[in-house]
This record gives C-alpha cells, sequence and structure tokens, in this order.
C-alpha cells in the first residue's frame, strides 16, 4: 500500500505496537486501586459486542458522498449527481451506489459539527470525544484522552488469545490509549492482506522455521529458564507479568481460532472479491474475521481523504471501490447474523470547503478543511436502518438541523458497547477525566 | 540569596491511643455571623460542589461553575448570588434558594443529596443568606494554616485513628475543621481514611500520606504501619554500612520492624553495574575476570572502571534527552540533531549539573549553532518554558496553576505566571517553527520587550521564583540568569534533591518520590532523611552525576538481593530488597547486539552506532517501538513505558529480523559452530554472554548433551539456545 499523506505530508508509519492488557505488571497496591476503580460500572445495557470503526483520514467531502447538494450552485454542487436511496427523498452522491440501495441497513448522521479545522486537532475531537487541550498545528500529533478503541480495551477487555484492539495499517494519531497505558495501545497489523505473502507481524513463525523446531526451542526454553520467581503475590515481582505475555504470546501463535483471525486465505475467492481485491477491501474482511474471532475493537485506517486538488477524478477512481467494500462488509455480517451485535461506523475527521477552490500553485481544483458539517456511517449493533438524524443547509456550509457534537457521536458508540459515557477516568496522577464530557448520545440511534 | 523550601512539614511522632469518634460542628446559631471565604466556601467543597466532575469543572454543571475546589472566592461569589437570575439565592425567601434546595434534593439535583435538611451545613448557608450574603464579614480572620493532629504516628494493623485538622487564622484564633477537611490517602490499601479523617490501618506493612485539605490549604499525616512481630535493635546494628546510605535505609526499615534481603552474588551485581551504569551488558570475558578476581574491593573498582566508559555518557544523556528533546517535525532536523549534540558532549565532560542547567536555561544564539536553544525553539511561550523548567529542575508541576490553583499544594496562578515571567523577554529572530519541516534557523537572545499577564487579573506579573527570592534589577539583561542562579544555587535543596531522587529511581528502580518530578509537601518522601543527605552529598561533591551514581552503586542497600526474605516480600518502597526491573529498550537492543554479533544499522547514523546513541526517536526501529521509546507526538513527550506486554513476548520470539541475525552466516553462533570449541567451553562463552554468568553443573550438562548428540547440528543447537535464553526473563530483566 502506498503510504497516504495529508496536506501537511506527514505520515505516521511507527507507531507503538503494544498488546493486551492485564492486571499485572503493576505493583500490589495499584492493582488493588484499579480493582477498586472498576467496582461500581453500572453501565447502559449493551446493543454491541464489537466496533469496526472505518477512519476516512484526511477528512472526506460530505459533498460527494453522503450529502449532495443538487440545488446549490455549480461552484458548491460540484461535478457529480445525485442518486436516490432506499428512504425516499434522501439522496447520496452518485458513486455511493450499493450504499444508497441498502440505505435501509444503516443510518446517516449528517449534523455533526465542531470547531477543529486542523487535522490533529480534528482526529484528536471524533476519536476520542475531546476537544485537544491546546492547539493542535496541522503536523501536530498530540494526544490528550484516550482513543474510542483504548478505552473498549479496557473496559471490555479480550475474550480469547486475541488482543482486544486492532488498527489497521497503522494507528490513527489519536488513537492511542494516552493515560490508560501502553496496556490497552492498539495491535497493529501494518502488512497488506490484499497481498499474496500477507502476515501479522511476529504472530506467526519465522519463514524458515519449522513448527517442530519452535517446539524443540520452547520446551528447551522451560529448561534453561532457571530465575526464580516472587510467588508472594505482594512482592509484585514484574517476571510474573512477563510469565503471563509469554504465555498469552505463545498461545496466539499456537491457537488455531487466532491463527485462523489472522488467515485470509481461508476466505473463498468470492467472498474475497466481494470486498473488493484492493488492500482497502480486504481490510474490511479481515476486520471481520477479526471481530467473528472476538476482538471487540477493530480501526480500518484508510488514509488519503485530503482532496485539496484534483477532487473529482480522484473519487471518481476511488468512491466506486470503497462504496462496494464497505457495503459489501455491511452485507456480509447481516448475513451472517453479526450485523446485530456488531457496531460499523465510518467518519473522517471534518467535512469539506462547500465552495470548490483551487489552492495556489494547483492547477486543479478541490476541497479544504471544513468541521462545520460531516456525514457519518453508523449501521449495526441496535442502530435503526434506514435513519436519517440532522441536516445541513441548502449549499452544504453547516449541520443547521438537530446540531450534534463529537461529544454525541463518540457518546452513542460508549453506550451501544454498554460503556456509561459519563464515568470519570482518573490519570495516574489523580486528575479526574470525564469519559466524555457531554455523555449525551444521540437518541435517534440507540 | 535566601531560598528555604517550605516543603518540610512538622514532623512528631504519636502513637494512637485509641479511637474517637468524628466531632460534630455545633449549628451555627443565626446571631453568628456567617463568613463567605471561611464558612461557606469550604462547605461547598467539603460536600464536592466544587469538585472538578461536578460545578468545578470548567463549563460547570447545569449551568452553574463554580471555581474548582473553591480557590476563587470571588468568582464563586458573583455565581452564586449574581448569577441564575437570582434563584440560586432568595433574599425574601431563603428556604426557597436553589442553593437549599438543590444540595438537600428538594428538587431534582444531577448531583443528588449532599447533605440533610436540618444539617448544620444547612443552617449554616440558610443563615449567610438571613444575614445578607454578604461577601465578606467585617474584621473576618483570615486562614493562615491548616495543622493536622497527629502529623505522623504508628499504627498496627487493622487499627484506626481519628485525625483532627485544625485551621489557624491570622488573629491568632483556632478553628476545628476536621468536619469540613478533605482527607485523601496516597496508599489506600496501606492505610484509608474515610470522609471524616478517620484512618483505617489495612493489612500490609508499610507507609501512607494522608492529605487533608481545608480551603487552599494542606496538611499531612504521615502514617507507618510496622510488621506485627518486632525486630530486636541488634540486629539493626550488625548490619554493614558502606556509606551513609545505608545507614538511612536500615534506619526506615528498623521503623517498619523488616530485615533487608542478602548481598546478592558478584555475578547479580557485575550485570547491574553494568546494566545500571553504562547501559550494556558484560563482555564474556569482563565476566570471566570479574568472577575470578580475589580483589576484597572488587565491587567498587568495577564501579569505577564502568564510570570512565563512554558508555556511561551515552547512556545517561539517553535519558535527559528522553526528557528534553523534542519532535524534529516540529523544531526541524537541524535543531534537534544540535539539541541532542549538545546534551551528549555534555555528558561526555562530565561536566557539573549546576553549570548543564544553567548554560540550558539561559541559552542564548542561533540553533545551527547552539543547540541549547532547541529548547526555546520548541516552547515558545513563557507558560510552556515555565512549566517544563520548574518540574525538571525543581520537581514542581505547575501545569495545574496555569489555570486553576493546584489541587494539592499551594501553587496559585499567581506563583504560576510570576514564574513564567523569568521567560517574558525572551528575544527571537529568523524562522519560527512552521511543522512538519521547520528546517530554518532561529536566534534566541534578551530580548526588552514582552511581559506575561496574569490570565484573570490581566496585571502584568513581575519574575518570582517558586520560593526565596531571585530578583530581576533594571539592570538585568536577560531575567534568565537571574533564574539560572536561583534554580543552580547551593541551598535550593530541591534543585539537587530532583536530580538525587531520579538518578536513585533509575538505580533503585523507585524513586524516594514517586513520580520523580512531582515533590510536594502533599506527596512525601518514602525517606526524606536519605533524600536530603543525597542532595547534599551531591551538591557538595560539585553536581557531579559520576559521584552520585558512584555513591549509589558503593552502598550495601545497592547491593541487595532482589530474593525476598519472611519480612519483606510486602516492601515495594524501603529498599529492602533489590527491585526487579525490564531493562529499557535500547540497553536490550544493544545487548541483542552484542550477543548476536550482527551488527544493527539504524537510519542516518553511522555504522557501529549503538541504540543509544541515537539522535531522535524517529529513527525507525520496530524493536525499540516495541519495547517502549518515547513517542513525540504523546503528551507528553517524554513518557516512557518500563511495563511488559505481549507484543514484546512475540516480538522476541518470532520477529524476522532477530530470526535472521541469529542464523546469519556471521553471527556469534555461527562462528562458535565452527570452532573447535568443547561443549563446556560453549556452554560457558553461552552463558556468560547472554546472562554474563558461568553455567551450573546441570546447564554444562544440558548443553553437552545437546551438542554432543550423535547427529547434532552445532549450528543450530546454538542458535536453538540463544533464542531460548533471549526468551528468558533472566535476559530480559535487570535482577
Amino acid at each position: 500500500m502506498a503510504r497516504q499523506r495529508n496536506c501537511e505530508g506527514t505520515t505516521r508509519r511507527d507507531c507503538l505496537q503494544f498488546g493486551i492488557g492485564a492486571l499485572l505488571g503493576t505493583g500490589l497496591v495499584d492493582s488493588l486501586r484499579v480493582l477498586g476503580d472498576s467496582k461500581n460500572t453500572g453501565g447502559p445495557k449493551a446493543t454491541a459486542k464489537r466496533c469496526i470503526l472505518i477512519w476516512m483520514d484526511g477528512g472526506p467531502s460530505h459533498f460527494e458522498t453522503f450529502d449532495p447538494k443538487p440545488d446549490a450552485p455549480t461552484e458548491f454542487r460540484g461535478e457529480f449527481s445525485p442518486i436516490n436511496t432506499a428512504v425516499p427523498g434522501t439522496l447520496f452522491s452518485e458513486h455511493m451506489v450499493k450504499l444508497a440501495a441498502s440505505l435501509d441497513d444503516f443510518a446517516m448522521i449528517r449534523s455533526i459539527r465542531h470547531n477543529q479545522g486542523n487535522h490533529g486537532a480534528g482526529n484528536h475531537y471524533m476519536m476520542t470525544g475531546s476537544p485537544p487541550r491546546i492547539p493542535v498545528g496541522c503536523g501536530a500529533f498530540v494526544s490528550f484522552h484516550p482513543s474510542m478503541g483504548s478505552v473498549v480495551a479496557k473496559e471490555l477487555g479480550n475474550n480469547n488469545a486475541l488482543p482486544p484492539y486492532f488498527s489497521m495499517p497503522q494507528m490513527s494519531r489519536s488513537g492511542g490509549p494516552n493515560f490508560l497505558g501502553a496496556r490497552y495501545a492498539p495491535f497493529v497489523v501494518a502488512d497488506d492482506p490484499n497481498k499474496q505473502s500477507f502476515k501479522v507481524r511476529d504472530v506467526a513463525l519465522p519463514k524458515d522455521l519449522a513448527t517442530t523446531r519452535f517446539d524443540q526451542r520452547t520446551d528447551l526454553r522451560s529448561k534453561i529458564d532457571k530465575m526464580v520467581r516472587l510467588n508472594d503475590e505482594a512482592a509484585a515481582d514484574p517476571v510474573a507479568a512477563f510469565d503471563q505475555y509469554f504465555e498469552q504470546g505463545y498461545n496466539l501463535v499456537t491457537s488455531p481460532e487466532a491463527q485462523a483471525a489472522f488467515n485470509i486465505n481461508q476466505e473463498s475467492d468470492a467472498t474475497r472479491d466481494r470486498y473488493g481485491r484492493d488492500s482497502f477491501g480486504q481490510r474490511c474482511l479481515l476486520a471481520r474475521r477479526l471481530v467473528e474471532g472476538g476482538v471487540p475493537f477493530v480501526t480500518v485506517y484508510d488514509g488519503g481523504w485530503d482532496h485539496h486538488q484534483n477532487i473529482f477524478p480522484t473519487l471518481r477512481k476511488r468512491l466506486p471501490e470503497w462504496d462496494n467494500s464497505v457495503a459489501a462488509l455491511i452485507q456480509d455480517l447481516k448475513e451472517r447474523g453479526l450485523l446485530d451485535s456488531t457496531l460499523v461506523v465510518a467518519l473522517g475527521e471534518f467535512g469539506r470547503t462547500p465552495k470548490i477552490s483551487t489552492l495556489s500553485g494547483q492547477k486543479t481544483p478541490g476541497r479544504d478543511h471544513w468541521a462545520n458539517a460531516m456525514s457519518v456511517l453508523m449501521a449495526g449493533g441496535g442502530t435503526p436502518g434506514g435513519t436519517v438524524v440532522g441536516a445541513t443547509d441548502r449549499k452544504g456550509f453547516s449541520a443547521v438541523d438537530r446540531v450534534l457534537s463529537p461529544e454525541n457521536f463518540v457518546s452513542t458508540i460508549y453506550h451501544k458497547l454498554g460503556i456509561d459515557p459519563g464515568k470519570v477516568l482518573y490519570t495516574p496522577q489523580g486528575r479526574p477525566a470525564h469519559l466524555v464530557s457531554d455523555a449525551t448520545p444521540i437518541r435517534e440511534l440507540v | 540569596m535566601a531560598i528555604t523550601s517550605s516543603l518540610v512539614m512538622d514532623q512528631g511522632v504519636s502513637v494512637a491511643q485509641g479511637t474517637e469518634p468524628p466531632p460534630v460542628q455545633k449549628p451555627v446559631h443565626s446571631q453568628q455571623p456567617v463568613d463567605f471565604e471561611n464558612d461557606l466556601q469550604p462547605v461547598l467543597t467539603r460536600f464536592g460542589c466544587t469538585s472538578g466532575p461536578c460545578h468545578g469543572k470548567a463549563r460547570g454543571q447545569g449551568g452553574f461553575q463554580l471555581s474548582l475546589l473553591g480557590f476563587d472566592a470571588n468568582f464563586d461569589y458573583e455565581a452564586i448570588t449574581k448569577e441564575g437570575r437570582g434563584r440560586r439565592v432568595f433574599a425574601a425567601a431563603p428556604e426557597r434558594s436553589l442553593l437549599l434546595m438543590k444540595p438537600v434534593a428538594e428538587v431534582a439535583h444531577g448531583g443528588g443529596k449532599r447533605f440533610e435538611k436540618g444539617s448544620p451545613e444547612y443552617h449554616l448557608i440558610l443563615n449567610w443568606i438571613k444575614q445578607g450574603m454578604g461577601r465578606k464579614v467585617p474584621d473576618a480572620p483570615s486562614l493562615q494554616k491548616i495543622t493536622v493532629t497527629p502529623a505522623a504516628t504508628i499504627l498496627r494493623n487493622n487499627e484506626t485513628l481519628q485525625l483532627t485538622a485544625t485551621a489557624h487564622y491570622n488573629n491568632g484564633t483556632t478553628r476545628d475543621v476536621t468536619r469540613l477537611a478533605a482527607f485523601q490517602s496516597n496508599e489506600s490499601p496501606i492505610a484509608n481514611v474515610d470522609e471524616y479523617g478517620l484512618v483505617s490501618a489495612g493489612t500490609i506493612t508499610g507507609d501512607a500520606a494522608i492529605m487533608v485539605r481545608f480551603s487552599d490549604q494542606m496538611a499531612v499525616c504521615e502514617v507507618t504501619i510496622p510488621r506485627p512481630e518486632p525486630v530486636p535493635p541488634a540486629m539493626y546494628a550488625a548490619l554493614p554500612r558502606s556509606n551513609f546510605i545505608d545507614e538511612h535505609v536500615w534506619a526506615k526499615l528498623e521503623r517498619l520492624h523488616i530485615l533487608p534481603s542478602d548481598l546478592c552474588s558478584d555475578e547479580t551485581f557485575l550485570r547491574r553495574a553494568t546494566t545500571d551504569i553504562c547501559g550494556r551488558i558484560p563482555l564474556p570475558q569482563e565476566v570471566a575476570e570479574f568472577l575470578d578476581s580475589k580483589s576484597p574491593g572488587k565491587r567498587s573498582e568495577l564501579v569505577d572502571r564502568l564510570l570512565l566508559e563512554p558508555d556511561f555518557a551515552d547512556h545517561w544523556a539517553n535519558k535527559w534527552m528522553d526528557l528534553l528533546r523534542p519532535n524534529p517535525y516540529r523544531v526541524g532536523i537541524k535543531s534537534v540533531m544540535n539539541y541532542d549534540h549538545w546534551i551528549r558532549e555534555r555528558f561526555h565532560q562530565r561536566m557539573p549539573w549546576n553549570q548543564f542547567v544553567k548554560e540550558l536555561v539561559a541559552a542564548r544564539g542561533s540553533t545551527f549553532r547552539n543547540g541549547a536553544v532547541t529548547l526555546f525553539r520548541d516552547r515558545r511561550t513563557p507558560d510552556e518554558v515555565g512549566t517544563l523548567v520548574s518540574q525538571l529542575f525543581v520537581g514542581v508541576r505547575l501545569e495545574c496553576a496555569k489555570c486553576h490553583h493546584h489541587p494539592f499544594e499551594k501553587w496559585s496562578q499567581d506563583d504560576f505566571y510570576g514564574f513564567a515571567a523569568y521567560f517574558a523577554k525572551i528575544g527571537r529572530k529568523g524562522t519560527g517553527v512552521s511543522p512538519p519541516i521547520s528546517g530554518s534557523e532561529e536566534f534566541f537572545f534578551a530580548g526588552s520587550s514582552g511581559s506575561v499577564q496574569h490570565p484573570v487579573t490581566g496585571a502584568t506579573m513581575q519574575p518570582k521564583p517558586l520560593f526565596g527570592t531571585a530578583e530581576v534589577t533594571a539592570d538585568t539583561s536577560d531575567p534568565r540568569d537571574v533564574l539560572a542562579e536561583w534554580l543552580t544555587s547551593p541551598d535550593n535543596q530541591l534543585f539537587v534533591q530532583v536530580m538525587a531522587n531520579r538518578v536513585w529511581a533509575d538505580m533503585m528502580n523507585r524513586g524516594l518520590v514517586e513520580p520523580v518530578d512531582d515533590f510536594r509537601a502533599t506527596n512525601p518522601a518514602s525517606n526524606q532523611p536519605l533524600l536530603d543527605a543525597l542532595g547534599n552529598h551531591f551538591r557538595d561533591s560539585g553536581f557531579s552525576l559520576t559521584e552520585l551514581v558512584r555513591i549509589i552503586a558503593n552502598s550495601h542497600a545497592y547491593q541487595l538481593s532482589s530474593l525476598t526474605n519472611e519480612h519483606n516480600a510486602v516492601d515495594t518502597r524501603n529498599y529492602s530488597r533489590h527491585y526487579r526491573s525490564r531493562l529499557r529498550a535500547e540497553v536490550l537492543l544493544d545487548a541483542f547486539e552484542d550477543i548476536s554479533g550482527i551488527p544493527q544499522s539504524y537510519g542516518a547514523m553511522p555504522a557501529g552506532t549503538s541504540a543509544k546513541q541515537i539522535w531522535t526517536h524517529r529513527t525507525t526501529s520496530l524493536f525499540l517501538d516495541t519495547f517502549g521509546r518515547p513517542d513525540p507526538n504523546q503528551d507528553p513527550p517524554c513518557e516512557r513505558v518500563p511495563d511488559s506486554t505481549v507484543v514484546q513476548s512475540l516480538h522476541l520470539m518470532n520477529s524476522e529480523k532477530i530470526h535472521s541475525d541469529l542464523l546469519n552466516k556471521n553471527s556469534h553462533a555461527a562462528k562458535l559452530a565452527e570452532s573447535n570449541q568443547t561443549s563446556t567451553d560453549i556452554a560457558k562463552e553461552l552463558y556468560r554472554r547472554v546472562y554474563a554468568r558461568n553455567p551450573r553443573q546441570d546447564e554444562l550438562i544440558l548443553v553437552a548433551e545437546l551438542l554432543d548428540a550423535k547427529d547434532a547440528n552445532r549450528k543450530q543447537v546454538i542458535e536453538d539456545l540463544m533464542w531460548a535464553m533471549l526468551n528468558t526473563p533472566e535476559f530480559v530483566f535487570q535482577d
């Protein structure tokens, strides 16, 4: 996959890759504190058990996707035409063919707006539900609050050998755990499942290592490992945590179920074709395999939506594939009976400017950052299909009807997963932080 | 220049005499004037109204906003008496005031019922409204300080003790404010405290600090819970003492009735000291020589030798890089490289710490010529520099005080902006930051304009140190010079103690103060006399890092075994045994390079570079990412995670790079396999190389059985042994 760049030209290649959480590795006192913290977690009743987040990094245009403005003048309307959807009166843009036909199965929110027009800040706000505390510029990647994925990893945990939070092929800027700690960072699958050689780093044995030799090695290791363990739990021996993690890692490597979740080759050609034979399509398919395997939160990071120039030719090529992959994911989950308990969400950090412009130094027109309006897709997990929440004005400048905030959006996700969005978290320094400061979910969707 | 750190609390130990019931304050009669600040605000804070999750948060709650923890009386007075269209207080019908109906839940209240109708608090608020809701009672005294009784105590397991909080006013009067004070324990499993100030010792041996807060004043009660069985004093008298450190550690252990573990073995000491001091593992040759040496002083000789190595400088510079070095995407590659060079060079020179800090804090010049000014290129406003400097060099965390009074300390916004004002006049020329390139040169000099305003009052702040005096006069050319003198003054206890605590934490794997840069009266050191002595020793040695490391490494306490005895499993903060720790990412990667024999290569670095010489965390390394290095994108960017994770286990187990290095035809494994060494020699080489010790008899036999088997593939056997050893905790951890 080509590394996707935003307008500031930065990429985020080398994100931290951490995994499974457990109450280990900290002192007894800390463990007790954590246990104490988790006592009163009477959250809302869960309607979803897992979530796939499709992150359209860069900020997709709402005009060319889910919120066309056919009545606006040409310089706003753009080159694409509207099409009808399964919901009479609701229009999508012309390349959203399959999603338009299946709007019965999902909901659209057209009225989220915020005030963060930079990538770093917008990403933080939508990924965490918390506005950045200090100005975050275009190139800055600063995180102040745990991401939805990390919070879900902490609250729902892992059900088996698989880590609870995956991000593919990278972590988004603010997709990390922040003060929750490294154990809740996403497990990053960087490699491309569309490639023949695809495998998850470090989870499979090295290429030329026979399984029998691996077995001999682990057997040898147990004979060589002589370090005395401090058995008294009060001693808080960090080696105990190491033992747990070695065992978890070993289980992941040797667990047929876990390996099966990663083995996209087990899918039929028909299924693989259905999702689209490109990196994004195959990542959507892998995400489905992971949630089927028990992973509660998977982020599919989809870069390159920052269309300051050449917007129409680019989207003309890209949108049909994207439409196909996302529609296939929703339909496949539905056919497997998983959609009722699996939330699928697609969005970026903001929408794009209503008026088409050509930036200085550019030859072709595009749209720029615009946080006053954006479109968010939400399917499954008890989301009533065919619902369209809110609206923007006639030219797509701003959300005007049923105006909602990123806080409402993030609260909706937590609420559906059975996590109380109003709960108070404590940083390691003891500072209280609301999970979401306005914990009101979007009532039409819960 | 006079500096008195006011962080030292009154000491004085009393033993619990049993328990008393929490005192109940008598209802205030209407004749008695109720003062807004002295009487009413404490009620709002005591019952949680002004707390962060409720009306104290920045947006308030339900449209009603109070200052966080009631630190701003004027603000709260306005909010109560003038906002909310006058519904909050009704002079005509005081009982119908929302300020009364909400907390007793007579009308719907998101925060629920906070106190009872008819309670003393209820009457207090009622009387205040009836008396006309004055901002201040004429001649009302002002609060000077609070004390808690006892200030220190020793409790038995499961014993309880009632604390008493007393407010002292400027007219000499005192008042029992136990019922209105807030109590918090820093180690609740050891000693818990309830909202009335009743302390309950748990079943664990150790100590805890109980913080008491009333209005903007704090006090601390130190609670010690010793092991139930006393230990004869003679046993402590008989413990070895290498230097003053041992004296202080043993004294604390004696209070807790804990005996320390035994001295660690020579092999453990060798690996511990080499990884701590130089950030590398010992070479096989060093292992053989050290273990064979009969010199009685061989441990301190080793320490002396290690302190002379270039690795010592790179290892300790690497730690400070974490704390100082910004994101090159933000400030530019060249600035960061120069900054790295500037820091590293000073560690190689063994520059005294006071000089290092002076040169940094008052740095002037070009980012292309003086790397130190990169600090000011990154931190561009006085408040940003001020928080970094106060946290790093005197352990005072001022961030809270940027927006509101520090909730656990005396620091106010006056302190914050007064301190920041030292950085108000920094002059800049050239090109500022323009992420993500920021490649240009920028100059920093002593400017003539610039000021810092108080965000609430708008007043221009005069530079003011956090304690003591450091006056900026008309002929001061750069206020930072004055600040640098104040910071590094021999009288500044915090300056030396913060550094001593950091180095102690690095070597002992637990700071005397934790977090290491959070020095507050309400976060006491686990052994203050030791911290005092370490700080003084550091200062008296000419602020020498080398000497600080030496004195710690030579102490008996540093050389204790990590294995527990029947007393000390429960001890995790008083150094009765060595606390194990996972080796840090760079140390592990350099160790792997030493073991495999295959040089690692890093982008934009010459061949032969070690991981701890990398000048930016942007340098690609899956290994370093996996084992945790600071992420320049996170806030704070200096955080390093010492935890183990499953991803680390998986990386050691399956990484293609580790695997191919082990199997490389030029690896140590290949060379050993090709040599005609005996299985015994090979076993010795492997165990010395990976574990820094000689193999024991059963281990010699195990290796011999594998290598001398009839159809043994020597190379594969050695590779498998190395793989197995790398995946054991004995490699990953320092014991």
